[in-house]
């Protein structure tokens, strides 16, 4: 409480300074469209408000994809100054329909690039202001009364104690999902990449359809693992649930957003509002215990709490696996989404049954050797792995056409789906079918 | 109906009824015998129709009991006591047919089949209804509708037989055929019948005895003329036709219309009174004079004679009435 | 009587007055306003090929030619089929006893009874989670006791489980109107022919309330049918609603098939409605007596009690279990993992009371108009259709009831893109005044206070309006002082229901709410949820969600029980 205080003192302070340079006093009524919580919001609003006298922040709380479909339809008397959420794809959404205008920050201190992720979008038309990573966040209560590992790798995830015991959001639903499994694939490749996904997506519980299901879900105990974005495991620690995160050697690091609206009917306190959040008092307020998001802007560690890490400093940012290509992953978004749902989301069952035989069988096998069962169980995970597109079809303009209503002709999205689902549906089957011969070989 | 049951006696001892704080009925008894026409007479709120269900069960009673064939059935709920009885509405079920609904007993008292489909045309055709049987019952006239209540009743060939107003909501015509109907169906069958009814005339044209009530208490309980002739109270006396009341000797007695002669000279013991004739009516085969005397107003029915002129109204007049025909009332 | 679906009964059917043409066309207009032109801009995208205009049915030929969407048909079917069946049994022996029987606490039980419809987005969820979830507290303790776990949230059974205990106040409110209107003499006519208990219950109660009973099945039906929200708190994505769902919300994608599935989810669920009005075909369910008859309530005695209460006893404590959840987590510190929280603490309560005042009000107001927007509404074109037999009237019917299949994001959406042009003399978008989120809450439930008018004026015997015409009142006289209160319960039950629902309604809201101090509960109860540190937050703003529905509900059913035993006394 009393760092929140210091922290309002400081951004009244310090702003109501830069207000006055600037001359020219932003005020009226700021009205944010976002897809933050009132715990991130309250304190922003009430520093903001606090700093320039005479403006209100009006907050508006839709989730993402309302907030984005809301500025969409009311842009002919846009009343919305303001856009603000994680999801870079949301701002990129916007940005394509050219509802968002360019401003460039009076900001300093914030680089260009967190590891290999651009931190502000290059033509300017939307901001970071926080940096997210993806990691894995789990009950700790749940761990201990199961007898469960605590896991530090993807990769741990998909082994036979995780089985059924992690939950996800569907990368279709969730931005930084998305981000996440893009990672993956595009540091282990795209065959070798999905492989790992579908490994350790067999192993899920279930493939939520809201990203904040999955830490509700981790908080009240009904399942072990999330795989979340960090600051839903800071904010779970910081409300007290018996909960733990950490970033595997690889994640990604992606900055959560502010946008300016086109056609703001107040384009001079939405920039202010801007300004504000990346000034050093805007970005210390995100230290704020409920709150618990990285800055983007490098100094302000030095006032981080104790145990909230400094993500410039994470070593794997350097990595060159993690170097993240923007422009492929734009080219096969949709693909990617589409694929993962037609291939887990709506095939979670046959997934996770060809999934458990696996596991059945590699216990089987260590009990009793057997070169036959062994080559079975690897013709299983092949079938699992396998994948219906190679990676330049999923980017293919077709691709897209197919899921954005392009000119380009192709398959429509249905076909496409509906021979994906079938493709997947046969080859689990087939894994099932595998893994049940190599346990019976193993016996 | 082939087989005609033993017919039974209702007996009811000392009931008390209430419906939360409003006292329904007061220590009623009585007794109604074996193949009896019964009539609970009373004007509405007397508590008759309370006293039938109560017969029926589906009133509780605080106090007394119910006796049906010297059976205690105090404790049986409605559907173990085997009384028939005719709703005022009817209550035929809209869902059913006619014979459906005629089948609805026979069916609870799980006859075969064959024989429930013979009982329901026997029970039609005792009230001439067979040909409607496939009807739905909003599809009947109010007449048609009251024979199949009455069909679905007997069809199960109850005990004693329950009528809660069952003429009520049929024209005057209709009323007077179906009573006639009642009657003889009643006689063919031998059945103990208990008819609920606010009408003195229909009680008295198809009953054995009739039960007058008045405010929760049974004031009397007798064959028609009986109780036209020795009303124990004022209530019966008021109730079953007109009567004059007058002051004689400090106590109260009563006098029917047609019992006083208007013009008789003085005759010995009888009772005279003189007075005005204000009011004049004509009734048919009665010619009814009202007169101002000094003990009040007296009714006075005459028979009609078209050869005699009427008195005229505004005329003095002796009347006398003979002392046997004064019945002393409480 | 047999040629339509619904048997027109009565006074002057077919008589079209001028007064009666513009009633129908003043709702028509109405329907087309707020349902029918923004739900069409919306969902025409199901016939046009993907990212060009035209007409095309090829879409459709898409969804039929989908697995996964055969399978999602079927399972949507299967479950809402087996939620009906549930939903009977848990609302049968409550409806039954409270309205035939000396029941303590009658209107009590009638009042928890309809709580369940109360349940907050998301809080109601995180509760029935952990209640009733692999390791909430029912689970947690049988796996401590015997060593094993009772799958109730889980796959299709999982997702019957919860709507039945959700959704079964519609036949329970419906039902019990229906059984309040029977004239006792039915049943006792039957009794005294020997017919008792369950076969009573079977023979003549049951099908004499068909109407109300259909009326809650076939909202049950439907309702679970479009219902996306529990699917998706399961983890159940293989069924319509779900689909439609994802697909109309996902961004940035221009995919026809979500609006394809709305299209067959408002076709599907009309037919289930044609279906339901088939079975209640060319019968008589008017019961003529309705006018002074009510009912007279029987004493339970010995076995019979114990029975009776037992069963109510197992269903409400069934059927309350999240609320006794939602309350828990209220007042819980840290709720994780055990069966039961923590530790307790007030400030939840303190918080939200500090900083939710406008949204109760907000609720109340907006809730409260659309119910009767919804019972005026529902009221007259239930007049239409069963006492004009205007063609008109049975149109009204279905365009209404098509309501209840229209996903609110869908209606959402729509509201915006018609409305949000119109500007205000105050320079407000009309699409942001606070108006419209109660034209919104009353177009989605007005289903509700249709279907439970219209089986309140079934049962009311045409005779008793003829009576008053006869006596020289006119037609809208005769519904003003015949009609509307013999209807008052039947009304009343519609309204408990639309006002009810609405209350806790968030997917339409939530495209509409524009500023803080325009927003209702369940848009407070959204923002609360997003955060850990906001779960017993929106939990205590659910618990008083619930209170405020409830109270209301409460007050109501005593109105309408007040109502009856005045009218049982009369006839006394």
């Amino acid at each position: 409480m009393i760092s929140r205080r210091v922290a309002l003192a400081a951004a009244a302070l310090s702003v109501a300074l830069a207000g006055a340079a600037h001359g020219q006093a932003p005020s009226g009524k700021v009205t944010v469209v976002t897809s933050f919580s009132k715990e991130v919001t309250d304190p922003f609003k009430a520093a903001f408000e606090k700093a320039f006298p005479g403006t209100t922040l009006e907050v508006q709380n839709r989730n993402t994809n309302a907030g984005v479909k809301f500025i969409e339809e009311t842009k002919s008397n846009n009343g919305v100054d303001l856009f603000w959420a994680s999801a870079p794809d949301a701002f990129e959404v916007l940005k394509a329909k050219g509802l968002l205008e360019a401003y460039k920050p009076k900001a300093d201190g914030i680089p260009d690039k967190i590891g290999h992720f651009p931190i502000n979008d290059p033509q300017g038309f939307y901001s970071g202001f926080a940096a997210s990573g993806y990691g894995i966040m789990w009950n700790d209560r749940y761990v201990k009364a199961n007898k469960l590992p605590e896991p530090k790798e993807w990769e741990d995830l998909a082994t036979a104690p995780y089985f059924d015991h992690v939950s996800m959001a569907a990368p279709s639903r969730s931005g930084t999902t998305h981000l996440t499994i893009e990672a993956i694939l595009q540091s282990a490749g795209w065959e070798k990449g999905w492989g790992i996904v579908k490994a350790f997506s067999g192993n899920l519980r279930g493939v939520t359809e809201r990203s904040f299901g999955v830490p509700d879900a981790v908080n009240s105990g009904q399942v072990g693992y999330g795989i979340v974005i960090d600051f839903f495991g800071f904010s779970a620690q910081g409300a007290g649930f018996p909960v733990k995160f950490v970033y595997p050697s690889l994640s990604t690091i992606v900055p959560a957003n502010i946008g300016v609206v086109k056609n703001a009917p107040n384009a001079a306190g939405a920039k202010a509002f801007v300004d504000f959040i990346l000034s050093e008092p805007g970005q210390a307020i995100l230290f704020d215990p409920k709150i618990r998001r990285l800055p983007v802007r490098t100094a302000s560690y030095a006032k981080a709490p104790a145990g909230l890490p400094n993500p410039f400093e994470f070593k794997w940012l350097a990595d060159p696996k993690s170097k993240f290509d923007v422009e492929k992953s734009e080219k096969r978004f949709a693909a990617v989404d589409a694929l993962y749902d037609q291939l887990v989301t709506f095939q979670h069952e046959a997934l996770k049954a060809a999934t458990k035989a696996i596991h059945d069988a590699d216990a089987a096998i260590a009990r009793k050797p057997s070169p036959e069962a062994s080559r079975l169980v690897a013709e299983a995970r092949a079938l699992v792995a396998r994948m219906p597109v190679s990676e330049a079809e999923a980017a293919s303009p077709e691709m897209a056409a197919a899921f954005t209503g392009g000119k380009e002709k192709g398959p429509r999205q249905a076909e496409l789906e509906q021979k994906w689902a079938a493709y997947a549906k046969e080859n689990y089957a087939a894994a099932l079918a595998k893994a049940q011969a190599a346990q019976q070989a193993a016996k | 109906m082939t087989a005609l049951l033993q017919p039974v006696g209702i007996d009811v001892e000392g009931v008390d009824l209430a419906f939360g704080a409003t006292q329904v009925l007061r220590n009623v008894s009585l007794s109604v015998h074996p193949g009896e026409f019964f009539a609970f007479l009373g004007p509405s709120g007397c508590g008759k129709t309370t006293l039938l269900r109560l017969i029926a069960g589906f009133n509780v009673a605080q106090k007394g009991r119910v006796l049906i064939g010297g059976r205690d059935v105090t404790a049986l709920p409605p559907w173990r006591r085997d009384v028939g009885m005719v709703f005022q509405s009817y209550a035929l079920w809209p869902h059913m047919s006619v014979a459906r609904n005629v089948a609805f007993g026979l069916e609870e008292r799980r006859l075969p089949r064959s024989e429930v489909a013979g009982r329901v045309d026997e029970a039609l055709d005792l009230v001439g209804l067979r040909h409607l049987k496939d009807r739905k019952p909003s599809q009947l006239s109010g007449g048609q509708q009251q024979r199949v209540a009455l069909a679905r009743t007997i069809a199960v060939r109850p005990q004693v037989l329950l009528l809660d107003e069952p003429l009520s909501n049929l024209d005057a015509k209709m009323r007077v055929e179906v009573r006639r109907e009642l009657r003889e169906l009643q006689q063919r069958l031998k059945l103990t019948t208990i008819f609920v009814t606010h009408d003195q005339e229909e009680a008295n044209t198809i009953c054995d005895r009739i039960a007058v009530m008045s405010e929760g208490i049974v004031q009397q309980v007798g064959a028609p003329m009986d109780l036209y002739d020795r009303p124990a109270n004022l209530f019966v006396a008021g109730f079953l036709g007109t009567a004059n009341f007058l002051e004689e000797g400090g106590r109260k007695v009563m006098v029917r219309p047609q019992n006083v002669q208007l013009g008789a000279e003085a005759a010995t013991g009888a009772f005279m009174i003189s007075g005005a004739i204000v009011h004049r009516e004509f009734q048919g085969a009665t010619m009814r004079y009202v007169l101002e005397t000094e003990r009040g107003p007296l009714i006075v029915d005459e028979p009609y004679d078209p050869g005699r002129s009427p008195y005229a109204v505004g005329s003095q007049v002796n009347a006398a009435i003979r002392p046997e025909r004064l019945v002393a009332v409480a | 009587m047999s040629g339509s679906a619904f048997p027109v009964q009565g006074a002057g059917r077919g008589i079209a007055s001028p007064g009666l043409a513009l009633l129908a066309l003043l709702i028509g207009l109405f329907l087309a306003a707020f349902l029918v032109i923004p739900v069409v801009t919306v969902i025409f995208v199901a016939f046009q090929p993907k990212g060009s205009t035209g007409f095309t049915l090829i879409n459709f030929v898409d969804f039929f030619s989908t697995d996964l969407f055969r399978r999602s048909f079927w399972n949507s079917a299967y479950v809402s089929l087996m939620s009906v069946v549930i939903a009977s049994l848990l609302a049968l022996p409550l409806a039954y006893y409270t309205t035939r029987f000396e029941f303590r606490g009658a209107a009590l039980v009638q009042t928890l009874g309809v709580i369940p419809l109360i349940m907050p987005p998301f809080a109601g969820a995180v509760a029935m989670q952990l209640l009733f979830g692999r390791n909430g507290t029912v689970n947690l303790l049988l796996d401590d006791w015997f060593g094993f776990k009772v799958p109730f949230m889980e796959g299709l059974n999982g997702v019957i489980f919860v709507e039945a205990v959700h959704y079964f106040p519609f036949i329970l409110v419906n039902l019990s109107t229906s059984l309040r209107n029977i004239d006792r003499a039915m049943e006792e006519a039957a009794q005294n022919l020997g017919c008792s208990g369950f076969r009573l219950f079977r023979r003549i109660v049951f099908p004499l309330a068909m109407p109300g009973y259909v009326a809650g099945a076939s909202l049950v039906f439907i309702k679970v049918f479009d219902d996306l929200a529990t699917p998706l708190l399961l983890n159940v994505k293989d069924m319509l609603a779900p689909q439609a769902y994802l697909r109309i919300t996902s961004v940035g994608l221009a995919d026809p098939m979500g609006y394809v599935i709305s299209v067959v989810l408002i076709v599907a669920s009309l037919l289930a409605m044609w279906l339901s009005t088939l079975a209640l075909r060319g019968k008589d369910y008017a019961t003529v007596q309705r006018g002074g008859g009510g009912t007279v309530k029987r004493p339970l005695r010995g076995i019979d009690r114990v029975l009776a209460y037992g069963a109510i006893t197992v269903v409400l404590v069934l059927v309350l279990a999240p609320h006794v959840g939602l309350f828990l987590l209220s007042i819980a510190t840290i709720w994780s993992f055990a069966p039961l929280p923590d530790g307790y603490t007030a400030a939840h309560y303190a918080r939200v009371l500090s900083e939710s005042g406008q949204y109760i009000t907000n609720t109340l107001i907006y809730a409260g108009l659309a119910g009767l927007i919804d019972v005026v509404i529902g009221s007259a074109i239930a007049y239409l259709v069963l006492r004009t037999g205007m063609p008109a009237g049975r149109w009204l019917d279905y365009v209404a009831t098509a309501a209840l299949a229209v996903p609110g994001v869908v209606l959402g959406i729509g509201f915006l893109r018609t409305y949000f042009g119109v500007t205000l003399p105050s320079g407000q978008s009309l699409a942001a005044f606070w108006g419209m989120i109660v034209l919104a809450l009353a177009i989605r439930r007005l289903p509700y206070a249709l279907r439970a008018c219209m089986a309140a004026m079934q049962q009311i015997s045409v005779s008793l309006e003829e009576a008053a015409q006869n006596l020289g009142a006119t037609r809208s006289r005769t519904v003003r002082r015949i009609v509307m209160p013999l209807m008052l319960s039947g009304v009343a039950a519609g309204f408990v229901t639309s006002f009810a629902t609405a209350a806790v309604e968030l997917s339409a809201t939530m495209m509409l709410v524009q500023t803080q101090s325009d927003a209702p509960l369940a848009y407070g109860l959204y923002v609360f949820m997003q955060s850990p540190a906001g779960r017993g937050a929106g939990a205590a703003l659910g618990v008083i969600a619930v209170v405020i529905v409830g109270l209301s509900t409460y007050v109501s059913n005593r109105l309408v029980e007040r109502d009856m035993a005045a009218r049982s006394e009369a006839k006394e």
